[in-house]
């Protein structure tokens, strides 16, 4: 066991991905999380383990490293438990033969009735069972050290394939029904440039005539890129400052947002502004839908910052330099994401279907294994 | 004054308005008054057109459309204003989404822009100022264009520029004969009045000073004699700026001041000039607070607010108003202006301001607002949306940031892309804690008990 698990090339690809995350040169959801796959592909691909602890132990520690690197990118250890969920559902599958555990004792008694609701057996440990050797595994074997790799790795490989496929179709997916939850002449509002809120609009685009208002969520402005592209695919659009959420919101019917993290408590981090627009649909009873994929979902929590993921951008651009002396004598904040409670979200649309706040939980409960959730 | 001087007053157009000053500058010189009001009226007939047109294209089948576009795009060839885009998009309309026949994507497009306009049609687009129907005084010239360009905005600021007009244009006022002051001066006022409003919609605070003005001048005594009448206007119109603004305004800084305590953390709006003076009468007086003063699009005014409380030394925080949920938690009260205050309660403000006020009632903060007697409106509103105002698109105040180029952002219109920045936004009573008058602090339903405080017996 003193062999070191990651050689060389794969510390030098960790590392680029890190530095990279550092320096916000890989910024978003989706991208960090398609960046992350790649490096645990090739380092999967290039490790030495003999058993399914060393290999779980290397994961984990690219995954400790890149999360250290940005921990405000979620999707980074989202990604990163996910694939681990995948290599430990290859492996019971794989050495499927004897490992099949089941507490096969008649009585009913509430663990057991939680336990039979779970997708698969987290907590039933499979070491022992697995050292008695049997045909397809061959786990510690001191003559061939790699004859477990080797089996295994096309199995792993096939299964980072599929999770690589899931984000890369993610906005297919959650596309697939978006004519169904847009209705004729309806007027939507959204902020910001999401580009899941943005596919999920373009696809209902030809089914349905309706019109959507777009607020400039200053101070990025990335609503004007979200207008531009919306309204150069035939879609009726309005752009308008974000002053005007609350005086328009009577006539609005629905409300979109795109999410930067999905939080355990159905809460999630949005682009600033979302608060706002959340907390006025509220007002007004208007419903909440939120378009994310499953890779943003989060096993974490909002405990000690109740406004927002702490991550502040370029103050230039709220006051800048050309504003003179104002710069010294006042203090600018620029917040970039908010925290939205669950109570004012009333749906998410995702690529595994619709979920309100109150089943999140669940959803992560079977994305991720509960040992996973420190990395 | 005469013409001459008048056209030299005329500032430089400013560098996005340049939609307004041609006309303008032709309709100031009388010599080249005939050609610019053509221009003008075939400009508001093109508009009416243009939406009667796609009103009824919206309805009827594709069959007369080709007739109407064509008809629209010989007309847009001539003069730049507002219309032209809706008929170019219609143009453009051919070229929209790929694969689709070009007739089927000219319905479609005007049938959008047709639902655009419709939803929000009754703002009505800013229109320059129209052709001088009569005789407009130059002064009253000079305060549409000022109006037009924004380079006057706020209620007070607008009301006492308004007045101030209006004492020269009485004073410069002859009675013609076989006529008394009293009867005449009105219908000599009237067109100035259109003017102003053509320019850019009445303010409630406009509204109301003016009906006291006419009150007066229908009451002036028809024995005086002119020179008298017209000082005793004037007079009248000073006390009112006097009394129901300036001293007003006075009184509502001492009220307000003494809810701001020492380590305080204020929060306001976008500029309101009573608040303004409320904040450095606290300071003045010793107080020491912070401020935070958010800002928002389209205006951008809380910069000016910014400069005038830094240059205090005032320690000030500036965000922008999407960013507001992350401060509210460390404000004590929240303190904002008003356009005007309607019977329901409700309060008509700058836009934004029913935003903070939400934000702020959700985390139990007091929402004050500082509101001079003279802006109560005797009308009900529901909505933001019967009278509210869009400001003109481009970027004419200068609103958006330097680091981001231009040629990324959407300054004007696009095919089946609206731009509407309303100014004003409705914020419903339950929002709003209480209201600071001239004669006493009040909860926003009771604004039926003000003029009783005021000794008359309507507002």
């Amino acid at each position: 066991m003193a062999t070191d698990p990651l050689n060389v090339a794969n510390q030098r690809i960790v590392e680029t991905l890190a530095s990279r995350l550092r320096r916000r040169q890989v910024v978003g959801s989706r991208e960090t999380a398609l960046e992350t796959v790649l490096v645990l592909r090739q380092v999967i691909s290039k490790v030495r383990f003999s058993n399914i602890d060393q290999l779980v132990e290397i994961i984990r520690s690219v995954g400790r490293k890149l999360v250290e690197a940005q921990p405000k990118e979620h999707t980074v250890g989202n990604t990163v438990r996910k694939v681990l969920h995948h290599i430990r559902e290859e492996y019971h599958t794989a050495s499927q033969g004897t490992a099949v555990v089941s507490t096969s004792k008649d009585t009913l008694s509430i663990a057991k009735f939680v336990l039979q609701g779970q997708p698969r057996k987290q907590n039933v440990p499979q070491k022992t069972t697995l050292n008695e050797s049997h045909g397809m595994l061959k786990e510690n074997d001191a003559d061939d050290p790699d004859a477990f790799a080797r089996t295994l790795k096309p199995v792993l490989m096939e299964a980072i394939q599929d999770v690589l496929d899931e984000l890369e179709t993610v906005y297919d997916n959650i596309s697939k029904n978006a004519k169904d939850h847009i209705h004729s002449d309806e007027i939507i509002l959204t902020i910001g440039k999401s580009s899941t809120v943005e596919a999920f609009l373009k696809a209902a685009a030809p089914y349905r005539k309706y019109t959507v208002i777009v607020a400039d969520t200053a101070p990025s402005y990335r609503g004007h890129d979200m207008a531009q592209s919306l309204s150069s695919a035939g879609i009726s659009t309005v752009l308008v400052p974000d002053s005007s959420i609350y005086a328009l919101m009577s006539r609005i019917n629905k409300v979109m947002l795109g999410a930067h993290a999905i939080l355990a408590n159905g809460g999630m981090f949005a682009i600033t502004g979302s608060l706002l627009a959340a907390t006025a649909a509220r007002a007004h009873s208007t419903p909440v839908v939120v378009c994310a994929g499953q890779f943003k979902l989060t096993p974490q929590w909002n405990l000690y910052h109740e406004y927002g993921a702490l991550d502040f951008a370029d103050p230039s651009s709220v006051l800048g330099f050309e504003e003179g002396n104002l710069v010294d004598k006042v203090d600018v904040v620029n917040p970039f994401y908010d925290y939205v409670r669950p109570e004012l979200i009333d749906a998410f649309i995702t690529n595994d279907g619709d979920h309100p706040p109150s089943s999140v939980y669940r959803l992560i409960k079977e994305a991720y294994d509960d040992e996973d959730y420190e990395l | 004054m005469s013409a001459t001087a008048t056209i030299t007053m005329i500032a430089p157009p400013s560098k996005s308005t340049i939609k307004l000053t041609p006309q303008s500058h032709a309709e100031a010189s009388s010599s080249q008054a005939p050609k610019s009001q053509k221009q003008m009226t075939k400009a508001e007939r093109r508009e009416q057109q243009e939406r009667q047109r796609a009103a009824k294209a919206a309805t009827k089948a594709s069959g007369p459309q080709p007739g109407g576009s064509s008809q629209n795009s010989a007309q847009a060839k001539k003069g730049a204003p507002p219309a032209a885009s809706t008929s170019a998009s219609v143009k453009k309309g051919g070229k929209g989404p790929d694969g689709k026949p070009m007739k089927e994507t000219k319905e479609m497009t005007s049938d959008d822009s047709a639902r655009g306009l419709r939803i929000f049609s009754h703002f009505g687009l800013p229109k320059p100022p129209g052709p001088s129907k009569g005789d407009i005084h130059p002064t009253i010239i000079r305060l549409g264009l000022q109006f037009s360009e924004f380079k006057i905005a706020g209620a007070n600021a607008r009301c006492i520029a308004t007045l101030t007009a209006f004492k020269t244009v009485i004073q410069d006022y002859v009675t013609p004969p076989n006529n008394t002051l009293s009867r005449h001066l009105l219908t000599h006022l009237s067109p100035q009045i259109t003017h102003l409003v053509s320019a850019r919609p009445m303010s409630v605070t406009m509204g109301n000073a003016i009906r006291e003005l006419k009150l007066e001048i229908s009451g002036s005594d028809i024995d005086l004699p002119e020179q008298d009448a017209k000082n005793l206007l004037c007079q009248k119109i000073d006390d009112y700026i006097s009394e129901r603004i300036i001293i007003a305004d006075q009184v509502i800084q001492e009220t307000a001041g003494t809810k701001i305590k020492d380590g305080d953390v204020i929060l306001t709006y976008a500029r309101s000039s009573v608040v303004e003076q409320v904040l450095v009468g606290a300071w003045d007086d010793g107080k020491r607070f912070s401020v935070v003063v958010v800002d928002s699009r389209p205006m951008l005014e809380g910069k000016k607010l910014l400069s005038v409380l830094s240059a205090m030394d005032i320690p000030c925080t500036y965000l922008l108003l999407p960013s507001i949920g992350s401060v509210i938690t460390e404000v004590s009260t929240v303190l904002v202006g008003a356009h005007s205050l309607h019977s329901n309660g409700a309060v008509f403000s700058r836009a934004g301001t029913a935003l903070v006020a939400m934000m702020a009632k959700q985390h139990s903060v007091p929402v004050v607002v500082c509101c001079e007697t003279y802006k109560f409106a005797e009308t009900i509103q529901l909505d933001s949306f019967t009278k509210n105002e869009l400001a003109p698109a481009g970027d004419i105040f200068s609103s958006f940031p330097l680091i981001r180029s231009k040629d990324t952002l959407i300054l004007n219109k696009q095919p089946n892309l609206e731009i509407l920045n309303p100014l004003y936004d409705l914020t419903p009573p339950s929002s709003i804690t209480a209201v600071v008058t001239e004669v006493g602090v009040i909860p926003p339903s009771s604004i039926s008990s003000i003029p009783l405080a005021l000794g008359r017996t309507t507002l």
